[in-house]
């Protein structure tokens, strides 16, 4: 026969079944990210030949849209990226890599991708691809960008983008988007918020 | 005597407050201009603008021997999407300041001549509505002093 459980006991096994709630769950919480219908893999052209994110399982992946010729809001945001990852161990430096994605491909060639790129951090790389492919990409992770013809001016056209900062986790999945205008120190701390998850 | 110098010098200096061109009634505050990787021909020019007089000016062209162009141009953030777009002036109020800094209006500064290295000085000439002009040092900086990472934990 089951004997009635105590109060006590009763209140000890529910303590009990809420830790184990917690810790069976609890993981499970934090690896849903509110960008799960966001990112994806793709693969673009670097100077190296195609890379693919996949390439990066098992590291973190910083992703900027912009083009070089993008004056104050590119270098701004990668400024502030490079400045955040320059501050990391050389440890947490190992399985971190930066993605610059140009969208715009008139202009930027792979060979200039690369100088670009390592200019502001020797772990990023710059890459591009035809404009079908990366308005994909662009889908994917929701980034708008648009060519402009700015008349009187001898940029010819700027193109309209999405300034933000991806943050892939060594699964692939897209785990966290910064802002551009954070400062370098709040892009490290979301960074290392990622590596501690 | 004194307090009749003192009336003079006064009035000479309101005078000249009145009268003064753009170029004199603008104060430029902490110029520079953002390095840029040497691959990359273009630039932006950023600074603080004081207007001392009681008249609004204009900033309508800038240039530069290190570029083979400078523009006037601003920054649109609709959510999130930056649109860089040239602007006919940068009013400076009278009285009043006008910013010049990352993410809004900026001097375009495109055919740079030579790769800008921090440390270098840029020269830039400011153009106001009246015609006259202002020569300003913009110090090449890799980064926004802003945005300098702190070293002191």
């Amino acid at each position: 026969m089951i004997k009635p459980l105590s109060w006590p006991a009763l209140a000890g096994l529910l303590t009990l079944a809420l830790l184990a709630g917690v810790l069976l769950i609890g993981p499970v919480q934090k690896k849903t990210t509110p960008y799960a219908s966001m990112g994806g893999d793709f693969t673009l052209e670097s100077i190296n030949g195609p890379v693919s994110l996949a390439d990066y399982r098992g590291k973190y992946v910083v992703i900027y849209f912009g083009y070089t010729s993008c004056p104050d809001i590119c270098p701004t945001s990668l400024s502030a990226l490079s400045q955040a990852m320059r501050q990391l161990t050389p440890e947490e430096l190992e399985s971190v890599q930066g993605v610059f994605i140009s969208v715009d491909p008139e202009r930027d060639t792979p060979e200039k991708l690369q100088e670009y790129a390592h200019y502001f951090h020797p772990n990023m790389i710059g890459v591009t691809g035809s404009l079908e492919e990366l308005n994909r990409v662009a889908n994917q992770y929701g980034v708008y960008f648009h060519k402009v013809e700015i008349e009187n001016s001898s940029l010819g056209y700027a193109v309209d983008h999405t300034s933000t900062i991806f943050l892939v986790d060594p699964e692939g999945k897209l785990r966290d988007i910064i802002q551009h205008s954070d400062s370098p120190d709040n892009i490290l701390g979301k960074i290392r918020d990622a590596m501690k998850i | 005597m004194i307090k009749l110098l003192a009336a003079f010098a006064l009035t000479v200096a309101s005078w000249s407050s009145l009268a003064g061109t753009a170029a004199e009634q603008v104060n430029v505050v902490d110029p520079w201009a953002r390095e840029v990787p040497p691959v990359v021909s273009t630039s932006a020019g950023f600074m603080g603008l004081e207007n001392n007089g009681n008249k609004e000016h204009k900033i309508v062209a800038a240039n530069s021997p290190a570029a083979g162009m400078v523009e006037l141009h601003t920054h649109i953030n609709e959510n999130g999407v930056m649109r860089m777009r040239p602007v006919e002036n940068i009013t400076v109020p009278a009285g009043g300041k006008a910013m010049l800094q990352p993410g809004g209006l900026h001097l375009m500064l495109m055919m740079l001549k030579e790769p800008l290295k921090a440390g270098e000085t840029m020269d830039i000439t400011l153009e106001f509505e009246d015609g006259s002009k202002k020569e300003i040092k913009a110090e090449v900086r890799k980064f926004d002093m802003k945005n300098k990472p702190q070293h002191m934990h």
